[in-house]
């Protein structure tokens, strides 16, 4: 367990020296302003990380969360029209989240049963979207339900009520991860799918349940992107290798079953933050790509020292003379 | 007339163009064991993943306890009250003993989440199961492994259990008391399907015997009434002439070609041993007491402080590396994962280490390829249907040949450690493999060979050493050999036997 919350501390420990380091130098960077643009900024990032994180628990990838949260926006620029108010609002926000739930069943039948592979599978998914958002959208028009977008940014102070929403969510999640039947269930399918199939679980369902989960909360990702463009654009989305990014800095293993919702969460909290910090040193934003490059790579490095340590020490080692116990 | 716990009736099924099964009809009563007999390849594991719901056969029925199985899916097997222990194990490696044993019993059996670690505790310890319920099961020996999968199988209550080769890990006093747990079941009325290619140890528990043959059942048979040869003799279809090839004394005073001295690792040592040229060195001794790590440090693979040396020359341990420069072979047990590219074809196996020989200015050149392996594929009698078939589609014999093939080819081999070289293989093809080994000694190489069976040991080996908690502590001369004289070292050469099922290397701290 020990272990399992290595990448939780690491990402709490970055969002915190950057933001102490960014607040001794720039004053700016604690203003409410800031700290609430910063929180409404992580949202769509850190929703879909949540959603990649299943497709990541169960062993697969979903590089086709960026263009589905593109079409989520464009989709809103038609179903939630400034000319309309109130109740006749809820079906042009479910138009959205029909589009989530219709493009994870297509990837999970892509990978279960035409058998692709995930990272093939929603790759070509991902240009069927974006290809799908440019025809409905030639060009950034049309612009999205006010009302909408302020009541997804509505908050109590400069902290957005969504955001408080997705931390208990985080927590809720790695909860059922780690100390439920179900969460075992996942994991299991994760490691070892024919193990998981032996033992009579439906290993199917569980992964296009991930799938579905992963598209259906990028599409709720899509609506915090909606709200803040404010404007049917098909060419917004691009957190399709941030939301890997994220799940992996926050735990997740790239062979499935390993992972944490919260260091997820974190991650992608992280993640905005460096977006956010380098324009206040007018540093260009080019720097953020690379840095979160060199952070993965060292992430991946330092989740793994436990093995590396063992095996530097397993070679210096005095070795014992025998610890066989009798058979 | 005792009634029917699983019955399977007119099963066939092909893969691609392999017919694994053809019409093949096989019943359980309750309270009976049933003993499967085939060669590999004979479609035993096939018929096992038929009756479990694993695989949907073409044609044919399954009945378990006289309600037909119809959607074929493990859960629904299991649901009829089918129980399976499969030969390569149903374990997420990646999760806890305790979490596997959650997972193994059905929905409405199992405990508050919470209480999982206790239950698993008592669960394992009424199976006599001395394993620590919260070590990953990656880290178990494979003989824990397999244990803990006929325990799991058990723990869905069933009326009927499959065995899949129960005891390839196990060492002689582990598979009696697995035998024993298996008798309890029988007389608890439970049908139990017994899959094995050691014979004279299902023999010893069965009340009937099916043999297949390339998918087509041979008959039934009261066990009390057919004897050995001519099961063997159903099973391969010619009468087996000699099981091992024949040995010619070692000269008195054969160059050393293989020294151990005070060789130790992490689970044994410290060792002290000489292999002279022409000597096929048998290690005997009950599972999970170093043989394997011995073997795999001398390779390179596992680390260990020591000295050996090949031929005079000191080896180099501290990776493969250095023991393959010298000459110094392992060969695998685990094909799948250590001896073999499993999807890659049998040519590119066999040819895989020696490729610089093989090409000029940096492309291979296909034609000396095929040369190049052609006499020692048709000596050593690779069945196959050409030379392009991915090696994951032969039979374990025939995979186990290529990787002899694979070792051969190198022409530098002067020591070959073979760990459990016939495990999985099937008879005839047990018999190529031993000559194989032999014509290779002969030819002046040393080979080690560590193996589970005592009579393919006494068989195929000129001594044999016995190893016990990492040390040697019997050494068996060539004129002492016997299946029973190695049964009686491994079981004399541990004193105060009281050790629980599996007790093998026991779960790291």
């Amino acid at each position: 367990m020990k272990r399992g919350l290595l990448p939780l501390w690491l990402m709490t420990a970055l969002i915190v020296a950057l933001g102490a380091y960014t607040a001794v130098h720039q004053s700016a960077f604690l203003s409410k302003e800031n700290l609430n643009s910063l929180l409404l900024e992580a949202m769509p990032l850190v929703i879909v990380s949540l959603g990649q994180a299943m497709a990541l628990l169960v062993g697969g990838f979903d590089v086709s969360v960026a263009a589905l949260m593109t079409m989520c926006v464009v989709t809103a620029s038609f179903t939630l029209t400034p000319t309309s108010s109130g109740i006749a609002l809820v079906p042009g926000a479910l138009a959205l989240v029909g589009v989530g739930v219709a493009t994870g069943l297509f990837n999970a039948l892509l990978i279960r049963v035409l058998r692709l592979p995930s990272i093939v599978a929603t790759l070509g998914t991902l240009s069927v979207l974006q290809g799908a958002s440019l025809l409905l959208r030639g060009y950034p028009q049309g612009a999205i339900n006010t009302d909408v977008t302020n009541a997804l940014t509505s908050g109590v102070g400069f902290v957005p009520l969504a955001f408080i929403g997705v931390v208990v969510l985080a927590a809720l999640a790695d909860g059922w991860l780690y100390r439920t039947r179900a969460g075992l269930a996942l994991r299991a399918v994760g490691l070892d799918e024919t193990s998981s199939r032996r033992l009579g679980m439906s290993t199917g369902r569980t992964i296009v349940l991930a799938f579905v989960v992963c598209s259906v909360m990028a599409s709720i990702g899509g609506f915090y992107l909606a709200a803040e463009v404010q404007v049917g654009s098909p060419i917004i989305g691009n957190q399709a290798l941030e939301s890997i990014a994220a799940a992996v800095l926050g735990g997740a293993s790239l062979a499935g079953g390993r992972g944490s919702f919260f260091g997820t969460l974190l991650a992608a909290f992280f993640l905005t933050e460096i977006d956010n910090v380098l324009p206040l040193f007018q540093q260009p934003t080019e720097y953020a790509d690379m840095t979160i490059g060199a952070l993965i790579l060292l992430a991946l490095l330092l989740y793994q020292s436990p093995e590396l340590i063992a095996w530097f020490r397993s070679a210096r080692r005095r070795i014992d003379p025998v610890k066989v116990p009798a058979t | 007339m005792t009634s029917d716990v699983l019955s399977v009736r007119g099963l066939s099924k092909a893969f691609g163009a392999v017919q694994a099964l053809r019409e093949v009809s096989v019943d359980c009563h309750a309270g009976e064991i049933h003993a499967l007999v085939g060669e590999n390849g004979s479609g035993k594991s096939t018929l096992l993943g038929i009756a479990s719901g694993f695989l949907a056969p073409d044609e044919g029925t399954v009945e378990i306890g006289a309600r037909r199985l119809l959607h074929h899916s493990p859960a629904a097997a299991r649901r009829l009250g089918l129980g399976i222990a499969y030969q390569d194990y149903s374990h997420v490696l990646g999760l806890s003993v305790a979490e596997n044993v959650y997972l193994a019993v059905p929905a409405d059996a199992r405990p508050a989440y919470g209480r999982m670690q206790s239950w698993a505790e008592e669960t394992l310890a009424a199976f006599n199961l001395d394993i620590a319920v919260t070590a990953v099961t990656g880290s178990l020996s494979l003989a824990e492994r397999q244990l803990l999968e006929v325990a799991k199988a058990l723990l869905t209550r069933p009326q009927v259990l499959l065995l899949d080769e129960p005891t390839t890990a196990l060492g002689p006093d582990a598979v009696e008391r697995l035998h024993t747990l298996v008798l309890e079941q029988a007389r608890a009325g439970v049908g139990i399907v017994y899959v094995s290619h050691r014979l004279p140890e299902v023999l010893a528990v069965a009340d009937r015997v099916t043999v297949l043959r390339d998918g087509v059942g041979q008959g039934t048979f009261e066990a009390a009434s057919v004897s050995e040869d001519a099961l063997v003799a159903l099973m391969i279809g010619r009468p087996l002439k000699v099981a091992f090839p024949e040995r010619r004394v070692l000269p008195e005073q054969a160059e050393v070609m293989l020294a151990v001295s005070g060789l130790r690792g992490e689970r044994f040592g410290p060792i002290d041993l000489v292999v002279r040229k022409g000597e096929i060195l048998g290690i005997a001794g009950a599972e999970g007491n170093g043989q394997v790590p011995f073997l795999r440090a001398l390779a390179g693979v596992e680390r260990a402080i020591g000295n050996a040396s090949c031929g005079g020359a000191k080896l180099d341990m501290r990776s493969p590396v250095g023991p393959l420069r010298a000459g110094v072979v392992l060969l695998s047990g685990d094909r799948r994962d250590e001896a073999l590219f499993p999807v890659l074809s049998v040519r590119a196996n066999a040819t895989i280490q020696i490729l610089r020989r093989l090409a000029r200015v940096g492309i291979v050149l296909r034609g000396r390829e095929r040369r190049a392996m052609a006499e020692l594929v048709e000596r050593l009698r690779v069945r196959m249907a050409s030379t392009e078939q991915p090696v994951q589609s032969l039979s374990g014999g025939n995979q186990q040949k290529v990787s002899l093939v694979s070792s051969f080819l190198r022409g530098d081999v002067k020591v070959i450690l073979a760990e459990e070289p016939t495990q999985g293989v099937d008879v005839g093809a047990r018999f190529d493999i031993y000559e194989a080994l032999r014509a290779k000694a002969e030819e002046g190489i040393a080979a080690v060979v560590k193996s589970s069976d005592p009579l393919e040991l006494s068989g195929l080996c000129d001594r044999v050493v016995v190893m016990s908690r990492g040390r040697i502590v019997e050494e068996i001369p060539r004129h002492e050999l016997g299946e029973r004289r190695i049964v009686e070292a491994i079981v004399g050469s541990r004193p105060g036997v009281t050790a629980a099922v599996g007790e093998g290397e026991g779960a790291p701290a």
